[in-house]
């Protein structure tokens, strides 16, 4: 991996690995994919709730990013412009996959506990997961990427092109809607 | 209220949090990934001879130009189609028309001037006439 410039900072240690990655630089290209992997496969199973499925997509999106990367202006930021990239491409593979009726037993439904899992918590997840969903594509994308996520709203409004301010009234949109989708679901609060 | 209500998260979404990943899946991860880069990133290193930057434009470019031909093949028949045909006169049918004898038209014509009227007019002005023909039989007539 590329390590950071001395006395650089992480703005500019990131433009210059892009830079580098541009010219077909793999250890810069591996340092840009470090950096990001982790936060990119929680944001892909945000949308997808699937382990193996999270981790194509982010590769996707990475390969994508390298093959677009001349379109990402000199001196602009890569993270929001690479999440944008990736959460229009979990949009597109869940309608593939919606198309395709594939329908994929969650993770944490598949294994991931013990077999004595809490059935009413699965059912929760479930329900979740279904209203998340059904969530208009704009307002479920700031629930996964602020309340799963933990992205602040000008690094979302940055990520989905549009004002903070609709960022917000977004996600207190999305809320309302997922409240009133899981009623009888939720533990009181 | 309601909006207070709102402004909290859910608490039970935390369920569809990604489980956290072992030091030796996110390695094994990250190499697949560059893995799968290398090809795009070994196109990135070769140096880019400016053939294949001619090649590249050679395929937009006569895109570009057909396209460049056909609008303006289209423009040029939709305005002859649209173009009002003028046939040339004879000059004994514009002095026949004119009054005064003068014949003006020619001057402010659209079209060139027939090769009798170009004739006379030089001729006239060489009579110190300016330039301007009279209809002799209409001159002599109104005498």
């Amino acid at each position: 991996m590329v390590p950071a410039r001395a006395g650089g900072n992480p703005a500019q240690d990131e433009h210059f690995l892009v830079e580098r990655a541009r010219q077909g630089d793999r250890d810069a290209f591996g340092s840009l994919v470090d950096r990001y992997s982790d936060q990119a496969f929680a944001v892909a199973y945000g949308f997808l709730q699937h382990v193996q499925d999270a981790e194509d997509l982010v590769q996707d999106a990475f390969i994508r990013a390298l093959e677009r990367l001349d379109s990402l202006g000199r001196g602009s930021a890569f993270g929001p412009w690479f999440y944008r990239l990736l959460v229009n491409a979990a949009l597109n593979r869940r309608k593939y996959l919606a198309r395709r009726q594939m329908q994929h037993v969650p993770a944490a439904l598949a294994g991931r506990e013990s077999p004595v899992v809490d059935s009413e918590r699965a059912e929760l997840r479930r329900h979740l997961a279904g209203a998340l969903k059904s969530l208009p594509g704009d307002l479920e994308t700031v629930v996964i990427l602020h309340d799963l996520e933990g992205f602040k709203h000008p690094e979302i409004a940055k990520i989905l092109g549009i004002p903070e301010g609709t960022c917000r009234s977004h996600l207190s949109k999305a809320r309302r809607q997922l409240r009133d989708q899981l009623g009888e679901y939720r533990r009181p609060n | 209220m309601a909006e207070l209500h709102d402004d909290r998260p859910i608490a039970e979404i935390e369920a569809l949090r990604a489980p956290a990943r072992t030091d030796a899946a996110r390695r094994q991860a990250c190499e697949r990934i560059l893995g799968a880069a290398e090809p795009l990133l070994a196109m990135r290193r070769q140096p880019v001879s400016s053939w294949d930057v001619l090649a590249a434009w050679a395929r937009p470019g006569l895109i570009a130009a057909s396209v460049a031909l056909i609008v303006a093949a289209g423009a040029l028949l939709s305005g002859r189609v649209g173009e009002e045909r003028l046939e040339p006169v004879a000059l004994g049918e514009v002095l026949a028309s004119s009054e005064g004898g003068e014949i003006p038209a020619l001057l402010v014509a659209i079209n060139e001037p027939d090769a009798e009227a170009v004739a006379a007019a030089a001729l006239m002005a060489g009579d110190g006439n300016n330039g301007s023909l009279q209809d002799n039989a209409n001159s002599g007539r109104g005498q």
